[in-house]
């Protein structure tokens, strides 16, 4: 039974994305702020989500909005910040059990999206911005968390990778921002930033579930934004990342015991399903090449897998490798990229990396986050293709499709984490 | 074969268990209208079951750490090629894990369902390892080891534990140490190997779009009878204080991280179920997101969002760990210490207690959807022999007086260990 699929425009540069799933026994609206990556905003723009989902003006302390969120049945709010090529998501997520498994029937999940359409435009002020204290918490944990950016390090070496990867784009920025600006924001700065995303950022709604609730919630989100004195600034794009004329190599130092690689490649390819497959059978999975000779054949790495990032235009390769084994796993690396640029690869391994992909995409369809994900990839990317229509045309790339994808990529950087003795 | 169904009615939902004439216990649940179907077949072995005797050997004997760990590496190799390779023709997406208390081989797809579990059924059964392939891996488990030796929410961990217990070796890391498993061979493997994969030691699990009859089918081509060798684990035994009360580290991070446990005395079977439940109500009760103590402590900037709190137990071990970053993490502790006394004394919120059912049985439902979360919940039940639907009654059916005494069984405010990871002083290192 297909997830059923809707989208309808409720104001000025807001969508309202309907996924009918009746094997679902909770429901779960997302809602999605738009808006372009920048180092001045980004800090801002991170701290806001947190801001929305810990209060509001009904509910004007998070400790009296939990209690209001456990009485109907452990329903969540959660605010949340992520990237998507060049373009800083700010997302607030709500999600509750089916009105039907409620002790006594009760409407919970229209009354949770009424709390939630709160959090987000009713918040909870005093003066001329957020509450101070409160505001003052989430900014400490911004800078806590920016600070804290360090201590897992293969996502660590995976963002100093990325300033080094997209330079100058805003892609390069880090989605929390970085502490110079966020130890400036106040309060009053932070509301402002707010008044103006909520008037002008592209809004995208989602809602994942029974089919007895969308119309309820729709209508109550569409009332709600009707409200707002819009002045849309436009949808979000994302540029393909330029290749640089010399590979950029950059090694950095810390207190490790493991290196942590980051290899960045380039490409303007724009068949996305052949490059999905390309990588698949070259990092993606358990049996691509770099498992199974890097890690398993030649115990280089202890992880080592590739991954896209299709807005950029950018395959990663990401590994954690002995500080000694460097060299060579660089080396092995571009060897096996080599081998798929040569056609070496046999229909076997294209088939299972085929199959791995159908596996994966034929299973989004059962969970909430992941069907909601999946369509606001589409939508960002101005398609709505089905994970089935996807699938559809992954059976029909052929092993010429994957060769020019692997073609089309060049090396751009290569960034190292590595240990301090090791360096010196 | 005994089968029976087993029903729940307040949720409407139903399962299968089947006590195969090879001893292993099957657990099927079908979901109606889902594209995947999750598998896994576990065994009660992890790392903790270092110590043991079945009839063939009277005498207890123990083993290095981290032989539960390295055989899931090892079955991952059949005689002529890598498990993944045999996965690779149905699309399925294949793993395993190997915790304290056992070891689990498991997959997920959307196709091929019958030819995925017929791979998992066989290589689950067919050990092969030689010196060689056994000494290859040392390097690979090694790099594991080590990359989590730069991992400081893993480290705080496994410092509280070992702070907390003497004995048991659930102190010991899971992958065992660089030392340890250099002593590992291809005949303590096997060893280990037959006395712990016996199917009178094991459950199967599947939930997701399958056909029970399709499932037992295979079953009963595929498992392999074998004489229950009435194995027997053991622990040294653990006294109920802690070994030490602080354990600290330094690494490369930018807060202090910390652990906070209470030592307590683990029960066995629905007792221990029961008991995990009861103590959840009262880590909620005392210190979750709606608490005043929460508040309180995340107002005076002694906490940030990262505090939370869970159960930790097992065979032999029991305890309720606060974890998070602070500036200051032993005044965390001392508060920590002072709330606990002082709701001993005055009693706890029983409001409070009736909103954190409600949530707590939504959070339960929710898990409903997910045919990961279900096939995991009914190995665990398995495991220790209670119904997979035991949690969502118990849930249902605890009382506030439940809670009150459980707080005062399980929180010895004299056993409490606390691990800090401090980060790294660059001006002291320098001098």
């Amino acid at each position: 039974m297909a997830v059923k699929f809707d989208r309808k425009k409720i104001g000025d540069g807001i969508h309202f994305t309907t996924l009918i799933n009746e094997r679902q026994k909770t429901n779960t609206v997302m809602i999605h702020l738009l808006t372009p990556l920048s180092a001045e905003t980004a800090s801002v723009n991170a701290v806001i989500p947190y801001i929305l989902c810990g209060s509001s003006k009904e509910y004007p302390t998070l400790t009296v909005l939990n209690k209001k969120l456990a009485e109907l049945y452990g329903a969540v709010i959660k605010g949340s910040v992520s990237k998507l090529g060049d373009t800083q998501v700010l997302s607030l997520m709500a999600g509750c059990i089916n009105n039907k498994y409620t002790f006594s029937g009760e409407q919970i999940t229209e009354e949770m999206t009424g709390i939630l359409a709160g959090c987000l435009t009713a918040p909870n002020i005093v003066g001329n911005g957020f509450e101070t204290k409160d505001f003052e918490l989430k900014k400490q944990e911004l800078l806590d968390d920016i600070d804290a950016e360090i201590n897992e390090k293969r996502s660590y070496a995976f963002k100093r990778a990325n300033m080094n990867i997209f330079r100058s784009e805003p892609a390069a920025v880090s989605v929390k921002g970085n502490r110079e600006y966020a130890e400036k924001l106040t309060a009053a700065s932070a509301y402002e930033q707010y008044k103006k995303l909520l008037a002008a950022a592209q809004i995208e709604v989602f809602f994942v579930g029974a089919g007895n609730s969308a119309n309820n919630c729709m209508n109550i989100l569409a009332e709600t934004f009707s409200k707002i004195d819009r002045h849309y600034e436009g949808d979000n794009h994302s540029y393909m990342s330029p290749v640089k004329s010399d590979v950029c190599r950059v090694t950095e130092a810390y207190d490790v015991a493991q290196s942590k690689m980051v290899m960045a490649f380039k490409t303007e390819y724009d068949n996305i399903v052949s490059i999905k497959l390309m990588n698949a059978i070259f990092g993606a999975t358990p049996i691509s090449k770099l498992f199974m000779n890097v890690r398993e054949k030649l115990s280089l790495c202890y992880y080592c897998s590739s991954g896209l990032n299709d807005k950029k235009g950018v395959l990663y390769v990401d590994s954690g490798v002995e500080h000694t084994n460097v060299g060579k796993a660089e080396a092995e690396i571009l060897n096996q990229l080599e081998a798929m640029k040569c056609g070496d690869f046999t229909d076997d391994e294209m088939e299972n990396a085929r199959r791995a992909l159908i596996n994966s995409w034929k299973g989004v369809e059962d969970g909430a986050r992941s069907i909601a994900d999946w369509y606001f990839n589409q939508s960002y990317s101005g398609r709505s293709c089905s994970p089935e229509k996807q699938i559809e045309m992954l059976m029909n790339v052929t092993r010429n499709d994957v060769i020019e994808a692997a073609r089309s990529l060049k090396l751009d950087t290569v960034y190292v984490l590595t240990g301090k003795e090791a360096a010196e | 074969m005994k089968k029976e169904i087993v029903k729940n009615e307040r949720t409407g939902e139903q399962y299968t268990y089947i006590k195969h004439p090879t001893g292993l216990d099957i657990f099927i649940w079908k979901m109606e209208n889902y594209n995947t179907t999750h598998a896994l077949f576990g065994t009660k072995y992890g790392s903790i079951n270092t110590k043991f005797k079945t009839k063939n050997e009277p005498d207890f004997i123990t083993v290095p750490n981290g032989i539960a760990h390295y055989l899931e590496h090892k079955l991952f190799e059949n005689e002529d090629c890598d498990v993944f390779s045999l996965y690779a023709k149905t699309g399925a997406s294949a793993n395993a894990y190997t915790s304290f208390d056992k070891t689990c081989y498991l997959f997920s797809c959307t196709d091929n369902v019958y030819d995925s579990l017929e791979i998992l059924l066989n290589f689950v059964q067919t050990p092969y390892f030689t010196e060689e392939t056994v000494r290859k891996e040392q390097g690979i488990i090694g790099q594991e080891i080590r990359m989590y030796d730069d991992n400081a929410g893993w480290r705080v961990f496994f410092n509280m534990l070992q702070g907390m217990y003497k004995n048991h070796p659930v102190k010991i890391d899971i992958a065992g140490t660089v030392e340890s498993i250099a002593q590992i061979n291809a005949d303590l493997l096997y060893k280990c190997y037959y006395t712990f994969y016996n199917l009178n030691n094991m459950v199967l699990s599947i939930a997701g779009n399958v056909d029970e009859d399709k499932v037992l089918e295979l079953c009963d081509k595929l498992l392999k009878n074998n004489d229950d060798p009435e194995l027997e684990t053991a622990f040294e035994p653990e006294p109920d204080t802690v070994c030490r009360s602080e354990v600290t580290q330094q690494l490369e991070i930018s807060m202090p991280m910390f652990n906070i446990g209470f030592k307590a005395r683990p029960e066995n079977g629905i007792e221990a179920v029961r008991a995990e439940i009861e103590t959840n109500f009262v880590l909620s009760l005392l210190a979750d997101e709606s608490s005043e103590f929460y508040k309180k402590l995340y107002d005076d900037g002694l906490i940030n969002s990262s505090f939370s709190s869970e159960v930790f137990r097992g065979d032999g071990y029991f305890c309720s760990i606060f974890g998070g970053e602070s500036r200051e993490p032993r005044l965390v502790r001392d508060k920590l210490i002072e709330e606990i006394e002082r709701c001993k004394i005055e009693g706890l919120d029983e409001e409070r207690f009736n909103i954190i059912k409600r949530s707590y049985y939504g959070a339960l439902i929710r898990d409903l959807n997910d045919a990961e979360a279900i096939a995991t919940t009914m190995i665990n039940a398995g495991m220790e022999k209670v119904s997979a639907f035991d949690v969502i009654e118990t849930v249902a059916n605890v009382t506030f007086e439940d809670v009150e005494k459980r707080l005062k069984k399980q929180f010895n405010t004299d056993n409490v260990t606390i691990s800090i990871i401090e980060p790294i002083d660059v001006k002291e290192e320098l001098s």
